[in-house]
């Protein structure tokens, strides 16, 4: 109960601030055409695939939860830098409402963000004459939900690790690796090497390629990576809990 | 599946827990002290923040605790509002063991910290709405409470105004109507006054004394103006121990001194205060 009032209060928080909107959605929506109408330039000689409807809708939902991690990280992060963390110290609120509070809505915003993400992806299908097929939508939304644990998890252990100032800027270097080395808009596993080995080396390779396919080794590595995000999470979220007086 | 003497050992044991329960309360509600202190500690490495302090507070007064930078007021506060652990000493809030019955304490009590302490996009009316809803308020009774709050802190014209918005003055004062909102037997105020302007300060000394009227109040600052104004107690803190204590009038008679200030000054340098 306690845990979801706090909950109710930090969707609030993130709701009302405009850029939430911008990136959290405008962003990958934005990418979203814009990588469409770049694979409409294409000739078809190149042999691209990596911009193609059916890769570009998962790759950008993916994109999209990395400015999930980025308002999670601000929102704890500011909240450390208030008394309002000491007021919820004395009051009857324990450890386990507090996380709550965080990870409830972040996993709630993430999962509007893939399903408004798909949205308009399927119609930007049905625009360009490529539709998406619904089953293929309906199962990559499902292998996509621990990457939703994984980002929001991210977002929190770097907002309670660093400051206001020093978690977005460390999120952003996320952001770009994500994108880069995930292989969302770079073709890691064309290029091969060293690149692709970093890429293995880290689990965005494999919650976009869980996203895309229905890799089972993928998608096991990215709930593994989920819950291990998750778990570190909730222990510094303990510590910064019992700190925060 | 428990035995016939197993149900009546927890049968027994609930009428005895019940009965203790009852003569505690009845115990707190005679009790004319809010809070007994004897020999409180608080210890970081390499530093005493509290040194051994002993006092009392009698409900329904305002007790102030007054103290150059780091002489150990917040940290008193925290300690007696369960944002800390003591290190040595015993305390007592409305005859409840800060050690053993925390969760108890923490029900009686509440603390306006002396920085901003507000959820910052949500409006006056949902931040209390939302602080009585952490104190297990149901819907129904967070709306009722909300505007009793508003009402009380005149807060109607700021009421659906985002907290960010508002200046420092009503900040400070949402701040202890959210304080106020969970019906505290015991209010912590954590410099409330500090960085206001003086209009803004006599309005929320107004407020505080209406507030004495139903609680108890703790009060930490550094204008002595204040203290003199609305304590009828007042400690003086040291390098974490109270060096002074008594009414604004004794004070000033054991120091000699014309005002609360002057008194003030003379027992911390005493004390050995840095000036």
């Amino acid at each position: 109960m306690k845990g979801l009032v706090f909950a109710k209060r930090t969707i609030k928080e993130i709701l009302r601030e405009p850029l939430s909107y911008i990136f959290c959605l405008g962003f990958p929506l934005l990418m979203l055409l814009l990588m469409s109408v770049l694979n409409e330039s294409l000739p078809k000689e190149v042999g691209m695939s990596l911009f193609a409807l059916e890769n570009l809708a998962p790759g950008t939902v993916y994109f999209g939860l990395t400015f999930i991690m980025i308002f999670s990280a601000i929102q704890i992060a500011g909240d450390r830098a208030t008394s309002l963390m000491v007021r919820l110290h004395a009051s009857p609120m324990r450890a386990v409402d507090f996380i709550e509070g965080y990870t409830i809505p972040l996993f709630i915003l993430g999962i509007l963000q893939m399903c408004i993400t798909y949205a308009a992806a399927v119609i930007l299908g049905f625009i360009l004459k490529t539709p998406l097929k619904p089953l293929a939508v309906a199962g990559s939304m499902l292998r996509i939900l621990p990457s939703i644990l994984l980002f929001s998890s991210l977002g929190l252990l770097i907002g309670s690790i660093f400051n206001e100032k020093a978690a977005p800027g460390l999120c952003s270097v996320l952001v770009t690796v994500t994108g880069m080395l995930g292989g969302i808009w770079m073709p890691v596993d064309t290029l091969g090497g060293k690149i692709l080995a970093v890429s293995k080396a880290l689990p965005f390779y494999y919650g976009v390629k869980a996203a895309r396919t229905m890799d089972a080794k993928s998608l096991i590595i990215s709930i593994i990576a989920a819950l291990l995000a998750v778990f570190a999470a909730v222990l510094v979220l303990r510590k910064v809990w019992k700190k925060s007086c | 599946m428990k035995t016939n003497n197993q149900n009546k050992a927890t049968t027994d044991k609930e009428q005895v827990n019940s009965r203790s329960k009852t003569e505690h309360d009845k115990e707190q509600a005679s009790s004319p002290k809010a809070i007994v202190v004897t020999g409180l500690s608080k210890q970081y490495p390499g530093k005493t923040a509290v040194d051994s302090i002993s006092f009392s507070v009698d409900k329904g007064s305002i007790f102030s605790l007054l103290g150059v930078n780091g002489a150990g007021k917040t940290t008193t506060i925290k300690m007696l509002s369960g944002l800390t652990r003591p290190t040595g000493g015993e305390a007592y809030v409305l005859s409840h063991d800060i050690y053993t019955e925390l969760d108890e304490v923490k029900k009686l009590v509440n603390i306006s910290p002396q920085d901003t302490s507000v959820a910052s996009r949500l409006t006056v009316r949902e931040n209390l709405e939302f602080i009585a809803g952490i104190y297990g308020a149901d819907r129904k009774k967070q709306r009722e409470k909300a505007e009793e709050m508003i009402q009380y802190f005149h807060l109607q014209e700021m009421a659906d105004r985002r907290a960010k918005v508002l200046s420092g003055g009503w900040q400070r004062k949402l701040s202890i109507a959210m304080a106020l909102i969970t019906e505290p037997q015991i209010m912590f105020l954590d410099e409330p006054t500090l960085g206001l302007d003086v209009l803004a300060r006599r309005e929320l000394w107004e407020v505080i004394r209406r507030m004495k009227e139903k609680i108890t109040i703790i009060l930490t600052t550094h204008y002595m103006e204040e203290a003199e104004s609305l304590s009828d107690q007042v400690a003086v803190m040291v390098d974490g121990q109270i060096k002074a204590m008594g009414s604004v009038e004794e004070l000033k008679e054991q120091t000699g001194a014309g005002n609360l200030e002057e008194a003030f000054v003379r027992i911390a340098q005493e004390g050995g205060a840095r000036s």
